[in-house]
Order: structure tokens, then C-alpha cells, then sequence
């Protein structure tokens, strides 16, 4: 669905605001767009995604075509929302082996009853 | 890797040790102030630091050669599909002073969930890939060296992989990028939770790499029939992608607005322009600018693309802007040619050089239309806000089609694009963190385990590629047969054997571009020019501009085809090139010998400065070495010449010849000659001609012992005038 049309009635709409300096004017502005902004960022800060956590596994020395299987992986056992990097971090201190040995064995088939 | 102007940019060296090469900086660089603002004959009060190498503008020899820089980073937009391509076309652009070269990715990039690798061919764009970004990375590092001038290198982080890609881009030294879930939202289709979620992680990566950030506001005044009136929506726009990114830990310092003006002529452009413009940067103080040129109103003419684009950057000098970017003047008939690339940069550097200064010495009026104008704007931008809000907030209001109505707000069409909040590519693709949720990584957005200890978070594992770089794992090729190495074969064996073809976009294409007046009415006109092209020898000919001169009169054509043809270099009948004399050398023989010339631009014809150029002290002429030069001035009749040359027992004339109408030009040289022969004096006078449509060969042809043509300079004149006349005293 799509706004219902209708005429361009800015002068009777902006009777609240023609007595506002230009400074009060921006600052409404701003206020309304923190406003918008606020739930819209706090669902990022407590949420993630498969790309999110590709990212992470890259940044952690793993390649695009492994953190995509890792994911993909994780994401099919729902396992997402734990973070990709904090299961192959602990699995790796877990067994004092490295994060790139966690994640060839993960690709293996192997470790995947140690998730949590 | 060292280039050479002299040598072409060696593509087997760019790929050579690709897994290996390092960007040698991370993030944005600004363009430096000169500190002496004198530059030749002239003062500056906005020109930044001087190429080492570079291509100054046409006219610039009638300054000494000056090349001044403007204040603003230039942008040009490179994709042919094919990087090996593209990187050439980047150094030319360099040349003519783009820094911030845009390389746009090829259609469906957005759609892909997760990153390319290789060197895949692209359409309409390169699938930007590790491999692509570290080998135009590694380039642009030579190039940059060669011009002198940091140069930023920027493509989009935008799509179902964004994460992924900001890190890619940090890891490998990419400098500016376009970031703005609403792209995804309402272009893209791309569900809007994950866009924004994944939008917070991707701008905390790029700020933290120091990546400046471009939105993707003018996307809206691309697509709106009338663009001007979604100019309210397009605060809003802005204002949700910079209060998302400052949510996100994003500096306004890298937070760049990118704003188009929305209209082109006829419509009375910079009056409706200069408004929104104004209130933008009001609004939005203590941000950058990406001024972008029109592209809404752009058809295929690409003399009228580029009014409208010089008056686009008028409009950033009236204002302000920290990017000037630049639209090839063809981008409204096909995917942009090498050419078109610098002949965009050159329009913007030509335009802001030509400005220098205009804002010393005029200033907006604040007690008119305009002040009025920014307020109602404003006003409308805000009342947009309010009906966001009361609409239930951003993703209800994109559900209830706010966005992208061609009404001016609060105007409503009922057209906007709506997009269902639980749609698109990737819905149910967001995830709620667990409590015990953890990244141990670097540059990573919200809740985290990892993120109230002391120290990194990834210090439990000696560090994440962000610090240290010897951990990403680099990937070559997936397709042996779809990749650079393949693509390259052939044209690399052309290069070797000396083969040439002509081209505008990828090696070998073969494309050529003729323009043809047909006197006939137009659909006439348009088929003969067609026909006259594959006369011409041009294969799959198409008309690509069209211009009506008169209904019955005739149009002009530009037609582009294929010349399949090709050139052997070590066949084409080339003039060794002239050995010059020293500059020592040539005043040791002339002094001395008090050698009288005689000079003067003959009939009809008051152009002067071309000989000025080569005779006067002051410009570096011959008269430097020690020459009696007798400059007789304009419009000199042959026959007066020669008398002045009697008089003072000159042993050289040198003519000027600007005017070719009914090649006088030749005339005056085959009269000069002949005269010359009549009167005794040939054997002993050295006769020069010069002028901008003269050649040696033409010159010659006409009875001259030489002949110079645009660009000559006072010692190449010198050089010959003294081999000449040391013969004649042999």
C-alpha cells in the first residue's frame, strides 16, 4: 500500500512551526531524527546476521568461502545468536588447539556436539 | 612499483605478488592548501599543493604551462566491467586531477550474500573482490606516486554482504565508500531490519578504518520524475542515514552527505537549485559534502550534459563542498568511455579554477527569495519527520509508502515505494544476540562479551586482521576460465607485437565515434548517416546522439561503430623526432653575428599572442639568444615584409597565419615564396611560417623552409633558424 494522495496544504500544516527561530527549527529537526534513529539502532546493538557474523570469522583469519560454510552451518543449527567468533574462540581454548584448526574441523563435520 | 610517463603501466606487474602486497595507508586524504599562492602570472586564494605529473588544461600554455589544482577533491565514477581496463583509465584521470576514483560494482552485487572472489567479468561495473581492490589498490599506489597526490579509491558497502565488505575494505585500504541501509530498503528491496542491523556493524568498521562515508540520498532525485520536489524527503534521507551513522560511532568528520541538485536547464535551475542547496548545508553544518552533478535530466548530447554540470558545480562553489564528483558527459548513452572520464574531470577543474576566489568578492542575498525559499524547505523537511513519527516510525512509514512520493511534501501522490518491514532479500535473516553473545573481534557494534574487558577483544588469539594483517587469507581465482590471466592474453600479446587498435573502453574493442552533418530532413538524414558510416568501414554503426538542427535543414549525428581494423606501430611512417640544438649552443653562435628577423602576422589576421610566444624575450622566445627581431605587427601585407626584410638585411622571416578561411593561410606562404624569388632574396632569407592549423609538411608544401604549428616553442624555432643558417654559411 502507498500514502493516500493529497493536496499540498503546507500552510495549514505549519502553523506550529512558523514561530520558530531557525536554530529551534534545526534543533526540532535533530530531535525528531533521534527519535526515528533510537529503536532502529538499538535492534543492531542486540541483534546480528549471517553477514555480520561472516565478517567477524573473516576478521578472526578465516576466508569468505570458509566463514560463509561456517555460517551457513552455525545458522542451520541456531546457533547464530551465540556469535560465530565467541563458539570457534572457545572451542579452539577449549582444546588448546587454533582458531584456524577449530574451524578446517568445523568444516569437516567435526566439534559440532562441543557448540553451544 | 615505479611508473614512468613515458612507459604504459605494466599489467603483469600489478598482478605480480598480489598475495603479498599491503596498502601502504588506511583512510580518507584531503587535498593539501599551496603555501605560496602565486602561480605564473597569476595569485590564487583557493589552490591546493601541484602535480608532480599532469596534463594541464588546454589553454594553460598561454600561462607558462600552469596547472593549478582546485580546493575540492575531484571524483570520477570508472566501470567498464573489466579492472585490467579500468586501471589504465585511472591514471589518465589522475593526470587531469581526479583523487577519489568511484568504482562502481557490477549489477547484482547487492543481491549477492557473502563476498566474490577472483576477477570475474562484470556488466555495467566490477564484482568488487579482494583480488580486484588489492590490485587497483597496488596501482593506484604507483599512480599516486606518479601524479604526486594521494589518490582515495571508494566503491559500495552496500547489499546483502555490507559487513563483510566494510571489512574488506579496511583490511585492504579502500578510502571512501557509500553506506546507507535506506539504499537497500528502496532500491534494492533488501530487508530493512537487516539492512539496518547490518549497517551499524558495517559504519562502526569503516570509522574506525578511517573510511569516509557517502550516503545514498540522490538515489531519490535520480528516480523522481520531478526531482525537485522530493527535495523534502531528501533532508530526511540524509538526516536518518548521519543520525544512524553518529548512533554508530561514526565522526561527522567522515559522514559525507551526497547531494545532487535536482534540476538541469530549461528549468531555471540554479533558482530552484540554490535553496535546497543552502538549507542542506545549514542543516546539516559540521558534515562534509559530495556534490554529485545531475544526472536525472541527462540525455545522450554531451555538450549540453556538461552546461548543466558546470552549472552543478557553480552551485558547489555558490555553497560549498569537500567532493566535487563528476558525471561523464555520456553516461546518457552508454556505460561511460575513456575519454568521457577526463573530459568530466576536466569540466569541473576548468569550472572551480575559473572560480577561484568568486566568493571574496560576492555573497548570497539574505533579504530575498532565497532566505524565504531555505525556511519553506526546512519547514517541509521537519513536517516530513512528524509524519514519520506519527506514522509509527521508519519501517512502518516505508511500509505505508512515504518514501519516494513525487509529491512535494506534504503533497502525497500515493506513488511512493512501499516495502513490507517482514520482506525483501533476507528477511528472517536477524538474529537476537544471546546473553552470552560474543565477538572477539575488533571495530564490531553492540552487545558483546568480548567489549567491557581490559584490553582488545581480540587479544585471546594475538590479534583479529585488523591488527594484524598477516591473518587474512588472500583467495586467487574460482574460475579458471572466467578471469584476468584469460582476459589478458590476447591483448597483452597485441601490446608485445606492437598492434594497435583504437578503443574507448576495453582493450581491442575497436570503437570509433564520427560525427556527420547530413543536410536533409531527419529521418533521411539519420538513415544516411548510417549508411555513410558503413561506407566508412564501421561495423554494427548506431546513432548515439542526434541533434536537430532544422526540420528541413538538417541534423547532426554522432554515430559510433567498430573499426576492425588494426596497426602495426613499427609500420607507420614516423619523423624521427628533432634533435634541439642546447640552449648554450644556439646563443653562442647568435651572438655575435647580429642576425636581424623580421617578423609580423600577415593579411587580414590581428592574432598576435602566438608570436609574441615565440619572439618576445619575456615568454622564453628567441630573442633571448641574442636575435634582432623586427616585429612589424598585424594584418602586414607580404609585400612589406619583404621590404623591411631588404631595409635591415634580416636573414629570416617568420610569418603568422591564424585565419584559414579560403586558405588564405597557404596563399600567404606561397606569395611570401614567390615574392621572395622575384625580388633576389630567396636564396639568402630563411622564410618561417607559424600558426595553429600549420604543420612543416604543410608549410613546406607551400614554399617554406619550415613550418610550426600549435604548442611550438621560442628554442625549437631557434634550433632550426641556427642548423639552417650555419648550412647556408657552409
Amino acid at each position: 500500500m502507498s500514502c493516500e494522495p493529497r493536496p499540498d496544504d503546507f500552510e495549514s500544516r505549519r502553523q506550529h512551526l512558523k514561530a520558530l527561530s531557525d536554530a529551534e527549527l534545526s534543533e526540532r529537526f535533530w530531535a525528531l531524527v533521534d527519535q526515528i534513529v533510537a529503536p532502529l539502532i538499538e535492534e543492531a546493538r542486540t541483534h546480528t546476521t549471517p553477514s555480520i557474523e561472516r565478517s567477524v570469522l573473516l576478521r578472526m583469519g578465516f576466508s569468505s568461502l570458509e566463514a560463509g560454510q561456517l555460517v551457513e552451518r552455525m545458522q542451520a543449527r541456531g546457533l547464530l545468536g551465540e556469535g560465530a567468533g565467541r563458539l570457534v574462540l572457545e572451542l579452539a581454548n577449549a582444546k588448546g588447539i587454533t582458531l584456524r584448526e577449530v574451524g578446517s574441523g568445523l568444516l569437516a563435520g567435526r566439534y559440532w556436539n562441543e557448540l553451544s | 612499483m615505479k611508473l614512468s610517463p613515458d612507459k604504459k603501466l605494466d599489467l603483469r606487474e600489478v598482478l605480480e605478488g598480489l598475495e603479498h602486497y599491503r596498502p601502504r595507508r588506511t583512510g580518507w586524504r584531503w587535498r593539501r592548501r599551496r603555501d605560496d599562492p602565486a602561480l605564473g602570472p597569476f595569485v590564487y586564494r583557493e589552490a591546493t599543493e601541484d602535480l608532480a605529473h599532469s596534463v594541464p588544461l588546454p589553454a594553460a600554455h598561454y600561462f607558462g604551462d600552469i596547472d593549478p589544482q582546485c580546493d575540492m577533491v575531484i571524483t570520477t565514477e570508472i566501470a567498464s566491467g573489466r579492472f585490467e581496463d579500468d586501471l589504465r583509465r585511472m591514471r589518465m584521470a589522475a593526470w587531469h586531477g581526479a583523487d577519489h576514483i568511484m568504482v562502481i560494482r557490477t549489477t547484482g552485487q547487492s543481491h549477492i550474500d557473502g563476498l566474490i572472489e577472483g576477477t570475474p567479468e562484470g556488466v555495467g561495473g566490477i564484482p568488487v573482490t579482494r583480488k580486484q581492490i588489492r590490485a587497483t589498490r597496488k596501482a593506484l599506489d604507483a599512480i599516486e606516486d606518479e601524479v604526486g597526490r594521494p589518490i582515495n579509491l571508494h566503491s559500495y558497502v552496500s547489499g546483502l554482504a555490507g559487513p563483510e565488505m566494510a571489512v574488506l575494505f579496511a583490511e585492504e585500504g579502500v578510502n571512501g565508500a557509500h553506506q546507507d541501509p535506506q539504499y537497500n530498503v528502496l532500491y534494492r528491496d533488501i530487508n530493512m531490519h537487516r539492512s539496518f542491523v547490518d549497517a551499524a556493524e558495517a559504519k562502526k568498521i569503516l570509522a574506525d578504518a578511517g573510511i569516509l562515508q557517502l550516503d545514498g540520498a540522490h538515489n531519490a532525485n535520480a528516480t523522481a520524475k520531478q526531482a525537485w520536489k522530493v527535495t523534502p524527503e531528501l533532508f530526511v534521507q540524509h538526516a536518518v542515514n548521519t543520525g544512524y551513522s553518529r548512533a554508530a560511532g561514526m565522526p561527522a568528520g567522515l559522514i559525507a552527505l551526497s547531494t545532487v541538485p535536482p534540476t538541469a536547464p530549461p528549468a531555471p535551475k540554479l533558482r530552484l537549485d540554490l535553496p535546497y542547496a543552502v538549507a542542506l548545508r545549514e542543516l546539516f553544518s559540521g558534515y562534509r559534502f559530495r556534490a554529485q552533478q545531475n544526472t536525472r535530466y541527462m540525455e545522450s548530447d554531451t555538450q549540453e550534459a556538461t552546461v548543466t554540470h558546470v552549472l552543478d558545480t557553480l552551485l558547489s562553489r555558490l555553497t560549498s563542498a569537500d567532493i566535487q564528483s563528476t558525471i561523464t558527459p555520456d553516461e546518457g548513452r552508454n556505460i561511460p568511455w575513456h575519454y568521457n572520464n577526463v573530459a568530466g574531470v576536466d569540466a569541473a577543474r576548468q569550472t572551480l579554477m575559473g572560480l577561484d576566489g568568486l566568493m571574496d568578492m560576492i555573497e548570497l542575498r539574505q533579504d530575498g527569495p532565497l532566505r524565504q525559499q531555505v525556511r519553506e524547505l526546512k519547514e517541509r523537511a521537519v513536517l516530513f519527520l512528524e509524519g514519520l513519527v506519527a506514522n509509527g516510525g521508519y519501517y512502518a512509514a516505508v511500509a505505508d509508502g512515504q518514501f519516494v512520493d513525487q509529491g512535494y511534501f506534504p503533497e502525497r501522490r500515493g506513488d511512493g515505494i512501499a516495502r513490507d518491514p517482514d520482506g525483501g532479500d533476507g528477511a528472517g535473516s536477524v538474529v537476537a544476540r544471546a546473553p552470552g553473545y560474543g565477538a572477539p573481534v575488533c571495530s564490531h557494534f553492540g552487545v558483546n562479551v568480548y567489549a567491557g574487558r581490559s584490553g582488545k577483544p581480540c587479544a585471546d588469539y594475538g590479534g583479529c586482521t585488523l591488527c594484524d594483517p598477516d591473518k587474512i587469507q588472500y583467495v586467487d581465482e574460482l574460475d579458471a576460465e572466467d578471469n584476468v590471466e584469460q582476459r589478458l592474453r590476447e591483448p597483452l600479446a597485441e601490446r608485445a607485437a606492437g598492434v594497435l587498435r583504437p578503443e574507448v573502453e576495453k582493450h581491442g574493442d575497436g570503437i570509433v565515434c564520427v560525427t556527420l552533418l547530413v543536410p536533409e530532413r531527419a529521418e533521411v538524414a539519420e538513415a544516411a548517416a548510417l549508411e555513410m558510416a558503413r561506407h566508412m568501414g564501421l561495423a554494427n554503426a548506431e546513432v548515439i546522439s542526434r541533434r536537430l538542427l532544422h526540420p528541413a535543414e538538417g541534423s547532426v549525428f554522432e554515430v559510433k561503430g567498430r573499426l576492425d581494423i588494426t596497426v602495426r606501430i613499427d609500420a607507420l611512417p614516423m619523423k624521427p623526432a628533432e634533435a634541439l640544438l642546447d640552449d648554450a649552443d644556439i646563443e653562442a653562435w647568435v651572438r655575435g653575428r647580429d642576425i636581424h628577423l623580421v617578423a609580423a602576422t600577415v593579411g587580414e589576421d590581428e592574432h598576435s599572442v602566438g608570436l609574441h610566444e615565440i619572439l618576445d624575450i619575456k615568454h622564453g622566445g628567441i630573442e633571448r639568444y641574442g636575435f634582432h627581431c623586427h616585429d612589424l605587427g598585424t594584418s602586414v601585407s607580404v609585400e612589406r615584409l619583404l621590404d623591411a626584410a631588404e631595409q635591415s638585411r634580416a636573414r629570416a622571416i617568420l610569418i603568422s597565419t591564424i585565419v584559414t578561411h579560403g586558405d588564405v593561410h597557404k596563399r600567404h606562404m606561397r606569395q611570401l615564396h614567390a615574392l621572395a624569388q622575384q625580388r633576389g632574396l630567396r636564396r639568402r632569407l630563411v622564410l618561417i611560417a607559424g600558426g595553429t592549423q600549420i604543420s612543416d609538411e604543410l608549410a613546406r608544401a607551400c614554399g617554406m623552409d619550415a613550418g610550426f604549428g600549435r604548442g611550438t616553442t621560442g628554442r625549437q624555432v631557434a634550433s632550426f633558424l641556427v642548423t639552417r643558417l650555419r648550412a647556408l654559411e657552409a
